[in-house]
């Protein structure tokens, strides 16, 4: 296990350098002069002077090698450059911002499990019902409805025709509890909806999968409840491929909640990356990027983690 | 045309209309998308505004066609994109391994390091919002998705015979990638192609929601979304429409997708579910404990019982009339080869059989403990629950797939246990301790902590008998538990059924077996099945030294002997199901058949008080 641990964070420490690097090349090796690109506006010329202090000041006129150990140092200390539009090290943003977006995503994964998981499991013991077929239904309209458009919807509803929720925006948790909480709501039940339909999705077809192992049909030969095989045979083992699958969608949400913060006015990580891209601020562009694939990479880290901790077969076989 | 395939029809047909709408709108006559009518604004749906006008009075029908004609231009431009430049790598990398593998599929593969929004935003930090941007981004982002499609299924045509041997032929690489690997990973790809364009779809009307995307003033969903989000106030009938277009089209591909899959691959829709896990859905046994007196010393009087399958092209019978019966100490084996219904037999006395078939015909009387009658054939899954285990145990073929891989040997055997017996922890863990030894796994007290797969082949099934001998069954179903293993160990095992039997009074044993060594090693009483009928039946000894059944005499010819020169292999195969012959089912393979064997369906016969033969010439041919 210990082994198996070991062996999975080199693999992450080595996409953590993949991605830094894919980084870095993306925004360096494209056809063209960086400082140039981010200056000009559509086909308006930046200007020459202006391109020539900011090449200064992004280090490019340095050798491409001292550029990349300086791009690779600066992410190792933790230093992610300074914000072009205000001066402020990136990394402060980051800090403030990214727990609010996993708050949304925690949230929502946790609203998503709960009902998924026994909404797929029923689908799949009824399977080919008329349940079943309903079930199906919904989650494949749920994952069909863009995030944006479904937020945009729910505020329609539920803030401008029936006015029990607030459109959207964000109180601090310390100030007042219960006013956060109601705010929290809005976009991390817009967000379970879509995770709510891959978790259904995933828990039938896994428990479909599950039900037609032999060590089911041996619990059923012992004589075990109806419950109990559910709970400790099917279940359980059917859950190994929806915690990977979980795993995988919200590292994608960490980077993917841009809309729905867009939408409910919510200041997390994603909304600052819009506002960075709009403002063609390289340095906090490049960070939260990073930022979020270092993430997404550690999160599939864990889940594999989990997996072997579930599944005790999965530590023993190694690439 | 099956199911799987008219479900198809429905989503083909939205989405060429969809198609059709937005590749003819320009010769539509719809209204100037940027003509602008202030006063008209926000209007209501009218006859000349179908749907109504925007913010700037513009006509929301037009809009809505051009702007998924913008929406679906990028989609599927990037979609087809992606998938000639996937396709291409995939291919390459499936069939030349090696250096190029690593060039192709797995460096497309890093980009799937990346979340797939923040890496279309990346790019149109670097290149500016607009269409092409969009597609450029898009197409990035699904490249490898089409390459690892490609790649594993070219990886599976690769070896193909046919694909072998044109190899072998010199056909050049690029011909036969193109003439045979190409056509064979077609369905797959489809899959793909549909699920990319609402992928994309999704992706496209988000970036334009932000306005990082389609540059106004050409329409777009995401675009009419985003202008609607700020008038909602004022008419919001002007959010509903994109929305409704957006959503549904998405769907639309969506079903595609998953219906295409169901068609190409027809497995994954039948079958599924569980009947006996659904409460109150079992089929209602009108007396599921039939309380009359034991009148029969037999432990197990199994009468005439037939086994069928609901397919959907109607009923197919798999076991037909069934007889036997098991005294108490005794051991029957049932033989035959696949196919012969033995294994279905046993599955059907533990009331185990797949929801598809069911037991059609005959009873199958037992004698419970407390000496009561009970039919096996029509109890319902709560009656049945509280005799496995307890009275009936079953020993499966493969136990390395017959226990949870995820619970510990001494988990899974506890629960067995815990079933039947309110018993508390220390006295479960002697217990479950004191059966590891008893089934002879060395060093019991530390395998109680071990997982299946930590275990030999050989300790696995001594961990299963374990499991089935638990709570010292009356009757014992072993569905050829020693198949799987290796020679040696196959008479280990053997020998401890032999030792469980002895220790255990009055258990029954029925041995499901192919293998007529074992047979004679272990059974008192033997039935031979052929086809789903039984053949012949007998004690061992008599039926081995003197066959009444041409069937069982070819089985036995056909046993490898130390002292045989040669080997009698059967000619033929045994019937499928839904092509058994009108007379005899063996006949077909007989060497001895007349036209008599082949007329009718041959009745069973006596040739002694304790044998059983289905053959109408047993007294001359045998």
């Amino acid at each position: 296990m210990l082994r198996y641990i070991a062996y999975r964070s080199v693999v992450a420490l080595f996409l953590v350098w993949v991605v830094v690097t894919a980084v870095f090349l993306l925004l360096h090796l494209i056809p063209g002069d960086p400082a140039e690109l981010l200056l000009s506006q559509g086909s308006i010329a930046a200007d020459p002077a202006a391109v020539a202090a900011l090449r200064e000041k992004m280090g490019l006129n340095a050798p491409i090698w001292q550029q990349y150990i300086d791009h690779l140092g600066g992410v190792l200390t933790g230093d992610l450059g300074v914000s072009f539009r205000d001066g402020a090290p990136v990394v402060e943003q980051i800090a403030k911002r990214l727990p609010r977006t996993l708050e949304v995503i925690v949230t929502a994964a946790l609203i998503a499990t709960g009902i998924g998981v026994p909404l797929g499991t029923y689908a799949a013991i009824h399977a080919n019902g008329r349940a079943d077929g309903a079930i199906s239904f919904f989650a494949s309209a749920a994952l069909s409805t863009p995030v944006f458009v479904v937020g945009t919807v729910v505020i329609l509803i539920f803030a401008q025709k029936l006015k029990i929720m607030p459109a959207g925006g964000f109180i601090p948790f310390s100030e007042d509890p219960v006013g956060h909480i109601r705010l929290l709501l809005l976009p991390a039940g817009t967000v379970a909806l879509s995770l709510l339909a891959v978790i259904t999705r995933m828990s039938r077809a896994s428990v479909l999968e599950v039900l037609q192992r032999d060590y089911v049909r041996t619990a059923r030969a012992k004589g075990l409840p109806r419950k109990r095989i559910l709970r400790r045979h099917v279940v359980r083992n059917a859950m190994i491929p929806v915690l990977t699958i979980l795993g995988l969608e919200m590292g994608t949400l960490i980077g993917g909640t841009v809309l729905v913060e867009f939408v409910f006015n919510w200041p997390g990580l994603s909304g600052y990356l819009v506002a960075a891209v709009d403002a063609r601020d390289y340095p906090e562009v490049v960070g939260i990027v990073m930022t979020i694939s270092i993430l997404f990479v550690f999160l599939n880290l864990l889940v594999d983690v989990i997996n072997a901790a579930l599944d005790p077969r999965i530590s023993l076989v190694r690439r | 045309m099956n199911r799987a395939q008219r479900k198809l029809i429905l989503p083909t047909a939205i989405a060429a209309i969809i198609a059709a709408l937005v590749l003819l709108a320009p010769f539509l006559p719809l209204a100037d998308v940027r003509l602008m009518d202030i006063p008209g604004r926000f209007s209501a749906p009218s006859s000349e505004h179908w749907l109504g006008q925007d913010e700037f009075g513009r006509d929301v029908l037009s809009r809505l066609i051009w702007g998924g004609r913008a929406s679906l231009f990028i989609a599927i431009g990037s979609a087809l994109a992606a998938a000639v430049i996937g396709t291409t790598l995939g291919l390459l990398g499936g069939f030349f391994r090696g250096f190029v593998e690593v060039i192709t599929v797995r460096f497309s593969e890093v980009i799937l390091c990346l979340p797939p929004l923040l890496l279309a935003l990346l790019v149109v930090t670097i290149l500016g919002a607009g269409t092409w941007p969009l597609i450029l981004a898009l197409t990035l982002l699904y490249t490898p998705n089409y390459a690892r499609v490609v790649y594993a299924a070219t990886l599976q045509v690769r070896s193909l015979d046919f694909v072998t041997a044109q190899t072998a032929m010199g056909a050049h690489p690029v011909q036969i990638l193109a003439r045979t690997v190409l056509p064979n990973i077609l369905p797959p790809l489809l899959v793909q192609m549909s699920l990319v364009v609402a992928s994309a779809m999704v992706i496209e009307s988000g970036l334009s929601f932000l306005g990082l995307g389609v540059v106004p003033p050409t329409p777009s969903w995401g675009l009419m979304i985003r202008a609607a989000r700020g008038a909602m106030e004022q008419q919001w009938l002007l959010l509903v429409w994109p929305s409704l277009a957006l959503a549904g089209t998405i769907l639309t591909f969506n079903l595609l997708c998953d219906r295409l899959q169901s068609a190409l691959d027809p497995r994954g829709v039948t079958g599924g579910g569980a009947l006996w896990l659904r409460r109150g859905r079992n089929a209602p046994a009108p007396t599921p404990v039939a309380k009359v007196a034991a009148e029969a010393d037999a432990l197990l009087r199994v009468e005439d019982m037939s086994i069928r399958l609901h397919a959907e092209t109607g009923m197919i019978e798999l076991v037909r009339g069934v007889s036997f019966t098991v005294m108490p100490g005794e051991t029957r084996a049932i033989v035959g080869e696949s196919g012969s219904g033995k294994t279905l037999t046993g599955l059907a006395l533990t009331g185990l059989l797949p929801d598809v078939l069911s037991i059609s015909g005959g009873r199958a009387l037992f004698n419970t403990r407390d000496g009561t009658q009970v039919d096996l054939s029509k109890l319902d899954e709560d009656a049945f629950r509280t005799l496995r285990g307890r009275e009936v145990s079953m020993v499966f073929q493969d136990a390395a797939a017959a226990l949870n891989p995820v619970l510990r040997i001494g988990e899974q055997l506890g629960e067995a246990i815990r079933a039947h017996n309110d018993i508390d922890d220390a006295a479960l863990n002697k217990r479950v301790v004191a059966l590891l030894r008893q089934v002879g796994l060395p060093d019991p007290e530390s395998r109680v902590r071990s997982y299946p797969h930590e275990l030999s082949g050989g300790q696995r099934q001594r961990a299963m008998i374990a499991v089935a001998v638990a709570n010292e069954p009356r009757l014992l179903i072993a569905d050829e538990p020693t198949t799987a293993l290796d020679p040696t160990i196959q008479a280990q095992i053997l020998t401890l059924f032999q030792t469980l039997k002895d220790e255990t009074e009055g258990m029954g044993l029925i041995f499901v077996t192919h293998d007529l060594a074992v047979v004679a090693e272990i059974a008192d009483q033997v039935t031979v099945m052929y086809a789903g009928e039984v053949v012949e039946e007998g004690p061992v000894d008599q039926v081995f030294a003197r066959p009444r059944h041409p069937y069982t005499a070819a089985l036995i010819a056909s046993v490898p002997e130390g002292g045989a020169d040669r080997l009698v292999a059967i000619p033929g195969t045994v019937p499928t199901p839904h092509n058994m012959p009108p007379g005899c089912r063996f006949a077909p393979r007989c060497d001895h058949a007349i036209a008599a064997c082949s007329a009718a369906m041959p009745d069973i016969e006596r040739p002694a008080p304790d044998r059983r033969t289905r053959c109408i010439r047993w007294e001359e041919v045998t």
